[in-house]
C-alpha cells in the first residue's frame, strides 16, 4: 500500500500535555508529522488539532484509533481533499533587485499573493491557500532565492458537518 | 472546612472505594503517610516500589476493584515504572499515585525529581499533574474512573508535595462528568448482533475465542450462557482463561505459541471464530497470516483499537461484552454439529498423552496436587517461564479470577508480590505463588513483606538452577549452546526463607504430597522448594517464527 497524505482532524480536550500525547502516538509508531496546526475553539476548554501525516491507508486507520483512545481526544476524522476546503497560510521572504522586481511582481499578481512588508529590498509575500497552490508558489519562487520561509501548516473543515456527500 | 492536600486526597480515595494502599515512603510523600493512620485506608509497607504495583496489580486482578500504589518521587517513582507497564499490557485498573518535588521546583533538577508524567506515557491509559489542591479531588475521582472503565488500565497521579500539603476549602463539588469513548449505538449493536448469529447458526465448525476481556467486562455468565446456548466448543487466550465454565466438556484449552494443541488444531479448522474481548496478541496467533485461514471472523471488544490491530476482522463490534453476548443469546440456534464435535474428540484423543514426555507430566501432576490440597477455590499466581506454562496447563481454575498471570508483559517477579495483593483482596481464599528460582530472586526482597505482616501467601518455588525457558530456548532453536541461563544450586532457597521468617521445605517432584500438606495446614506463610530436573520443559512449544500448527514436542533435528 502507497504512502499518501492524510489529513487529521481532532478536537481534544485544552489541558496540559495533550500535545505530547498526540505526537507520542506517531513517534513511537516511528511516523512522522508534517504540519500541525492547534488552536483554541469558542469553547476555550476544548482545542482542535490539525495535523498531516505521509502513511499508508491502513496505518492511518490504526493512527486514528491510538488517538481516538487518548482520553483527551474528544473527536478525531480524517478529511479528504475532495470533501473538506484545507488552506494554509505561508510567509517568504526574497530580496528584490532590479532585474527580478518585475518577475516578483508579475507572480504576485499572478498567484493571488500580497506583499505584506518591504524594508529596502527585502519584502515578505503572504499566501493563503490549499497544497497544490502553496508548492505551485513555493517552486516558482525558488529559483529566485527565498531567503526565508514560514508555513502555518494546514487546517481544514469538512464540507458537510454530517460526513461525506457519498457516504451518505 | 478547610483541609490539607493529604486528608482531600485519602479522604476522595476513601469515598471511591479505595481501601488499600500499596507503597513505600521519601519524604516527599510523608505529608501523605503522616495522615494515613487517621485514615479507613490499610497502607501495606513493601519492600520495594516495583512491588507496590504489582501488589496494586494482583489486587485488582484477584477483585476486581481498583488497585492503588504509592511512591515516592524520583527513584520511588521509577521503581514502579515495570508494575505499571504489567498492569497496562493486561488491561489492570490501577491508580498509581508518585509524590513529586513541589510545583515550584519542577524542571529544576531538584533532589528526587523525575519527570514520571514522561516516563509513562505510553504504559498508562492516563496521567495527571495535580498542580492546585483545588483540583486534587476532582482528578483522583477522574483517574479512578478512568482506570476502571472501558477497556480498564493503569492511571498515574503525580503529586507535588506543596499541593498535598496546602490548605484548601473542601469544595464538595460534584463529579465532572467523564467524555465517554464511543461504543456503537443500540441500532448498530443489534444490527452487528443479527449477522454475528446467522454466521454463527449457519456456521459448521465454530470457534468461540474468550479472552481477558471477558473478567475485565464482568462478562464471564453472559458468555457461558452463549456457550452453554450454542452448544458450542471455545477456546481461551492466556488472560481468558478461567473465564467460562462449561460442564459439556467444550474448552479446548488456550491457544497459541504455549497453548494447547488441541486449541490451536480446533483454531486452524473453525470456519467461523466468535472472538470475544481479546486483541489477538501475537503469542495467542503466532505467525498471524496462518492463523485461522478457514474462518470468518467477528469480534466484540470495548476498545476499537483492539479491533482490527492485529488481525482483520470480518465483522467488527464496538460494544460492551455483557450487553452484546445478551443479545446474541436468544438469537443462537441449539445446533448439532456432530461432525465438528466428534473431530475436535478425535483430535483430542490423538494429543492426549504426548504431554507425559518430557517430564512435564510430573510437573502438572504436582500442580494438580497442590490445587487439590489447598482447595478448588485457591487463587494461583505464576511468574514468567516454565513455570508459568505448567501452571496455565495444570492449574483447573474454575473461578474466572483464579489464575492470576502476567501475560501480555511477561514481568518475572511478579508472582510474588502479586500474591500479596491478591491475598490482602481476596482473605478468603488460599493464595498460591509459583515461581521459578530465576523470577523468584527479582522479587525476593517481598518475603519479608510477607513475614512483617504474616500474610498466609503459600509460595512454591521451583528449583532447576537454571533460567529454564532460556535453556529450553537455547537447546531446541540454538543448538544447545548454553549461555548465561546457569543459576546454580550455591543457593539454598528453604534456608533463605527461614532467614526472613517463613518456614519452609524442600521436597522433589515425586515426594511432595506431605511437604504440600504441611503447606495447607500452615496458619502463615509457607514456601515450598520444589526441586526440577532443568531438563523439564514446557511442550508442545511452537518454535519462534512459525504458526500455531508447527508446535514440537520435542528437540528438532
Amino acid at each position: 500500500m502507497e504512502d499518501e497524505i492524510h489529513v487529521i482532524s481532532m478536537l481534544v480536550r485544552n489541558r496540559s500535555g495533550v500535545l505530547s500525547r498526540v505526537a507520542g502516538v506517531f513517534g513511537r509508531l516511528g511516523y512522522n508529522i508534517e504540519s500541525l496546526c492547534v488552536a483554541e475553539m469558542t469553547n476555550p476548554k476544548i482545542s482542535r488539532i490539525t495535523l498531516v501525516s505521509r502513511a499508508n491507508a491502513d496505518f492511518t486507520e490504526k493512527i486514528k484509533k491510538q488517538l481516538d483512545r487518548l482520553v483527551d481526544v474528544v473527536e478525531v476524522t480524517e478529511l479528504t481533499q475532495r470533501h473538506s476546503i484545507q488552506k494554509e497560510m505561508m510567509l517568504l521572504g526574497i530580496y528584490m533587485n532590479s532585474e527580478n522586481r518585475e518577475e516578483i511582481m508579475q507572480a504576485i499578481a499572478m498567484f493571488g499573493c500580497k506583499i505584506v512588508s518591504i524594508r529596502q529590498n527585502y519584502c515578505i509575500i503572504e499566501n493563503v491557500g490549499n497544497r497544490g497552490e502553496t508548492e505551485t508558489i513555493l517552486a516558482y519562487f525558488e529559483p529566485m532565492g527565498i531567503e526565508e520561509l514560514a508555513r502555518t501548516g494546514m487546517i481544514a473543515l469538512q464540507q458537510h458537518k454530517n460526513g461525506n456527500d457519498d457516504e451518505q | 472546612m478547610e483541609k490539607t492536600g493529604a486528608d482531600i486526597l485519602l479522604e476522595t480515595l476513601a469515598k471511591e472505594g479505595v481501601e488499600v494502599i500499596f507503597g513505600y515512603p521519601g519524604t516527599n510523600s510523608l505529608p501523605i503517610l503522616d495522615r494515613i493512620s487517621d485514615s479507613p485506608i490499610d497502607h501495606y509497607l513493601v519492600r520495594h516500589e516495583q512491588a507496590a504495583a504489582h501488589a496494586a496489580d494482583g489486587y485488582a486482578r484477584a477483585t476486581g476493584k481498583v488497585g492503588v500504589c504509592l511512591s515516592t518521587s524520583g527513584p520511588g517513582a521509577t521503581n514502579m515504572v515495570t508494575g505499571i507497564a504489567t498492569a497496562y499490557m493486561d488491561s489492570t485498573p490501577l491508580v498509581a499515585l508518585t509524590a513529586q518535588v513541589t510545583t515550584d521546583l519542577l524542571g529544576s533538577d531538584a533532589f528526587q525529581e523525575t519527570d514520571i508524567i514522561g516516563i509513562t506515557m505510553p504504559i498508562t491509559k492516563h496521567s495527571f499533574l495535580v498542580n492546585r489542591v483545588e483540583k486534587l479531588e476532582s482528578t483522583l475521582e477522574e483517574a479512578l474512573e478512568i482506570a476502571r472503565s472501558g477497556r480498564p488500565g493503569p492511571v498515574l497521579v503525580d503529586l507535588p508535595i506543596d499541593v498535598i500539603t496546602e490548605r484548601c476549602q473542601s469544595t464538595g463539588k460534584k463529579k465532572s462528568a467523564l467524555a465517554q469513548k464511543k461504543t456503537a449505538n443500540r441500532k448498530e449493536i443489534t444490527a452487528k448482533v443479527r449477522e454475528i448469529s446467522r454466521h454463527l447458526n449457519e456456521a459448521e465448525r465454530p470457534i468461540i475465542m474468550i479472552g481477558g476481556g471477558i473478567k475485565l467486562a464482568d462478562a464471564c455468565i453472559p458468555v457461558s450462557e452463549l456457550i452453554e446456548q450454542g452448544q458450542l466448543p471455545f477456546v481461551t487466550t492466556m488472560m481468558g482463561i478461567g473465564s467460562v465454565h462449561s460442564p459439556n466438556g467444550f474448552n479446548l484449552g488456550f491457544i497459541g505459541t504455549h497453548g494447547s494443541e488441541l486449541a490451536n488444531r480446533a483454531v486452524h479448522q473453525a470456519d467461523f471464530i466468535l472472538a470475544v474481548g481479546t486483541r489477538f496478541s501475537d503469542r495467542s496467533t503466532s505467525k498471524i497470516e496462518q492463523f485461522a485461514p478457514l474462518a470468518t471472523i467477528a469480534q466484540i471488544d470495548i476498545d476499537p483499537t483492539s479491533i482490527g490491530k492485529n488481525i482483520k476482522s470480518d465483522i467488527a463490534l464496538v460494544a460492551d461484552i455483557s450487553e452484546a453476548v445478551n443479545e446474541l443469546i436468544p438469537l443462537v440456534k441449539k445446533k448439532k454439529r456432530s461432525q465438528w464435535l466428534e473431530r475436535i474428540e478425535r483430535e483430542r484423543s490423538n494429543i492426549e498423552g504426548k504431554h507425559l514426555s518430557n517430564g512435564f507430566g510430573q510437573v502438572a501432576k504436582f500442580i494438580r496436587k497442590v490445587q487439590e490440597i489447598m482447595g478448588e477455590d485457591a487463587i494461583a499466581v505464576a511468574d514468567v517461564g516454565l513455570n508459568q506454562i505448567w501452571t496455565l496447563h495444570s492449574w483447573r481454575s474454575n473461578t474466572p479470577r483464579g489464575l492470576l498471570t502476567s501475560g501480555g508483559m511477561g514481568t518475572m517477579g511478579f508472582s510474588l508480590p502479586a500474591a500479596m495483593g491478591a491475598k490482602i483482596g481476596s482473605p478468603d481464599r488460599e493464595v498460591v505463588a509459583f515461581s521459578g528460582d530465576g523470577g523468584f530472586f527479582m522479587n525476593i526482597q517481598e518475603l519479608a513483606t510477607v513475614s512483617y505482616y504474616n500474610l498466609p501467601v503459600k509460595i512454591i518455588v521451583f528449583n532447576n538452577g537454571h533460567l529454564g525457558m532460556i535453556r529450553q530456548y537455547q537447546d531446541l532453536f540454538y543448538n544447545a549452546r548454553f549461555n548465561a541461563c546457569e543459576l546454580g544450586d550455591k543457593v539454598d532457597i528453604k534456608a533463605v526463607a527461614r532467614g526472613f521468617g517463613i518456614p519452609a521445605e524442600k521436597v522433589s517432584l515425586d515426594n511432595s504430597v506431605a511437604g504440600i500438606e504441611k503447606m495447607r495446614r500452615a496458619q502463615g506463610p509457607y514456601l515450598l522448594e520444589v526441586t526440577v530436573d532443568p531438563n523439564n520443559y514446557v511442550f508442545p512449544i511452537i518454535p519462534p517464527g512459525g504458526s500455531n500448527m508447527e508446535m514440537i514436542y520435542g528437540r528438532q533435528k
